[in-house]
């Protein structure tokens, strides 16, 4: 192919971690200068090394620093940055930051301000949604009429979900299976939406059991066009966050395929949306979908998605911000085989994935064809609960569900993060069990295959196995076994 | 002459029964003929009982973490002279992750039921509740709201005798 003048000369990358390293894979292929931005703390971070240039940004802590969008906006423009790519999380879903980019003369490489705004809202989000046709579950708002509220509560019907108008990541969010506790319920979760959000407004849908969490990548060129890159199935979730991703879904019709990605796009062609976003639906064991909410910005999970059609999402987003066409008409999007992505946490499975911290002492990754690990990740680095407990993303695709999983499964043995607990075994025997090959998923997966998903008790595994190993390992033990002094002891041992 | 190791908290000794021709451990009553083979850190690979055993391994001070058999294990030589394993978490409640204290739900001199929150805390932008490890009294909060603390710092303890 020959090549293009690209389409920025520089673009600053308002994140960090794997996404962020991710990002400057695409900028350097398009021959687009990188700059990163990094706390203090993360002078030594990956994303820092890979990028061409990194500025520090200063901050109260950590993630105040990766906040703070003026600071940024300032750095972007010292630097010489023609535009800004957020990524996700921190400012990528911030009306104010995407307009202060605007007005200091940079590209955002995403949707315009008022778009972020509008979908920014759940409650706004919904009506909107509702007002394009597009399916929304059944919903009452709180008001200081506490009987009004309750009695529209129960006309409803119970169970009933309350979320947070300004939410995400499961903030604010409680499932009410009766009336009587539906007021100190919402009471509680509009306190914790104040603190997490600065928005205490919440809202109650119908709470739909067992559904599938069912989301369409769109690309949308700001002027009412719009294409769907087909779905991704995201049920599989621990504390209302997705930890298994993959496209397609097991769970869809090419009938219902078509009607609920037709739904995403009627939603981004009358939000004139512009560049990548993600529309979510609840879906119904019955098959009625109901829209979520739209996420105006990268997904975690969005490497299926590439996987499965062949795109590179992220060069999408420069070439639109950059005011380039879609990238391809919606009959020429192909989707191909099937893709998994499960998201490696520093976390306990077994102890209700509670986050834990520690150092990297080693980082194995798991190589092969049709296989993404996609991290920041370095060995001696720290894990800190400075920041989200994600550590990497490991993507595989396959010809077709069944050897995506085998593939998962043989990439999952084969990485090993040591030093930090991580839920990579936990993964391995999620991925093993018999329901999720049939692909029977729903939001309370996790929860109904709990007690499979337990390890097996120490004495059943192989723990002598691992004991000896251990044992080998040490100074102390290969002193008493081996009788060498103490220099020649280390030999064979493994670095402290 | 054994040594004695705590593996995912459970205690375990692993005895020297010989060292040659060939070196002979024991670990509960059974017994493994163990070869070490050569191998390039981190990755290892033992011969126990004549199959070969891969492993990857990597140590920090006195813990050890072994990737075998798909699961990652985490194993520390225990001090022979520290008699505290297996009677930790009486009358201490430690953080299990660094964070911030949300809110004490107990005061001083307070009683409290096993189970019951004593202290929410924020870590990961996850909240947690921390419960009394068994019924008893608030002897010290030694931390107020919005202070900070280290991964297993004592937050609160309770009074050395259980309330019946």
């Amino acid at each position: 192919m020959p090549s293009k003048k690209p389409p920025f000369a520089k673009v600053l990358i308002a994140n960090r971690g794997e996404i962020a390293c991710r990002i400057i894979r695409t900028l350097r292929e398009m021959g687009v200068v990188s700059v990163a931005i990094h706390s203090e703390s993360e002078a030594d971070a990956r994303h820092v090394g890979m990028a061409d240039e990194a500025y520090e940004i200063a901050g109260a802590t950590p993630v105040a620093a990766h906040l703070d969008g003026a600071a940024i906006v300032a750095v972007a423009r010292r630097s010489g940055a023609d535009a800004i790519h957020p990524g996700y999380g921190f400012l990528s879903e911030n009306a104010g930051f995407a307009q202060a980019v605007a007005e200091a003369g940079l590209t955002f490489i995403g949707p315009d301000a008022q778009t972020i705004h509008l979908m920014g809202d759940k409650i706004r989000a919904r009506a909107f949604a509702a007002e394009h046709g597009v399916p929304v579950a059944p919903s009452v708002t709180p008001t200081d009429d506490v009987g009004a509220f309750l009695a529209q509560a129960k006309a409803i019907g119970f169970p009933l979900l309350i979320k947070a108008a300004a939410g995400g990541g499961g903030k604010g969010m409680s499932i009410v299976r009766s009336a009587d506790e539906l007021a100190e319920r919402s009471r509680i979760a509009a306190s914790e939406a104040q603190r997490y959000f600065a928005d205490g407004r919440v809202y109650a849908e119908r709470y739909i059991e067992r559904p599938r969490h069912i989301e369409v990548q769109v690309l949308g060129d700001g002027k009412g066009g719009a294409v769907h890159l087909f779905e991704r199935e995201c049920s599989v979730q621990r504390r209302f966050q997705k930890i298994i991703e993959e496209s397609p879904s097991p769970g869809l019709t090419p009938a219902l395929r078509a009607r609920i990605c037709a739904a995403g796009v009627r939603l981004a062609e009358a939000a004139h949306y512009r560049n990548a976003g993600t529309i979510e639906f609840m879906l119904a064991p019955d098959g009625e979908f109901y829209f979520l909410e739209m996420n105006t910005r990268l997904q975690v999970e969005h490497p299926v998605t590439e996987m499965i059609t062949g795109l590179d999402l992220v060069r999408c987003q420069i070439d639109i911000a950059a005011g380039g066409p879609l990238p391809c008409r919606q009959d020429e999007v192909k989707a191909s085989g099937h893709s998994i992505e499960c998201r490696i946490c520093a976390e306990d499975p077994e102890r209700d994935f509670l986050p834990e911290t520690g150092r990297i002492l080693t980082l194995e990754i798991p190589g092969g064809p049709d296989l993404r690990f996609e991290n920041g990740l370095a060995v001696g680095q720290a894990v800190t609960s400075n920041f989200d407990s994600m550590l990497a993303k490991l993507v595989v695709h396959g010809a077709d569900r069944g050897q995506a999983i085998q593939r998962m499964t043989a990439a999952l043995s084969d990485l090993a993060i040591l030093g930090v607990k991580t839920n990579v075994d936990y993964l391995a025997r999620l991925i093993k069990l018999d329901a999720f090959a049939k692909g029977d998923l729903h939001t309370g997966f996790i929860v109904e295959h709990g007690a499979e998903l337990a390890p097996l008790p120490i004495a059943e595994a192989d723990s002598d196995l691992a004991l000896i190993a251990a044992a080998l390992g040490s100074r102390e033990f290969r002193r008493l076994v081996f009788d060498v002094p103490d220099p020649y002891a280390a030999i064979g041992g493994w670095r402290n | 002459m054994a040594l004695k190791f705590s593996i995912e908290g459970e205690a375990r000794e692993i005895e020297i029964v010989r060292r040659k021709p060939r070196l002979v451990l024991r670990i509960a009553g059974r017994e493994y003929e163990v070869a070490q083979e050569p191998s390039r850190a981190p990755r290892g690979r033992l011969r126990i009982d004549g199959r070969a055993v891969d492993y990857i391994g990597a140590r920090e001070g006195t813990t050890s973490f072994v990737r075998l058999g798909g699961r990652t294990w985490r194993i520390s030589a225990v001090d022979p002279r520290d008699n505290s394993a297996g009677l930790a978490g009486g009358s201490d409640i430690r953080a299990p992750m660094p964070g911030v204290i949300v809110s004490l739900h107990k005061q001083e001199g307070e009683a409290v039921k096993r189970g019951e929150t004593v202290v929410t805390i924020e870590s990961m932008k996850l909240q947690m509740a921390l419960p009394a490890p068994r019924d008893g009294i608030i002897a010290r909060l030694l931390k107020k709201a919005n202070e900070t603390f280290d991964k297993d710092e004592v937050v609160a303890t309770l009074a050395a005798d259980p309330v019946e």
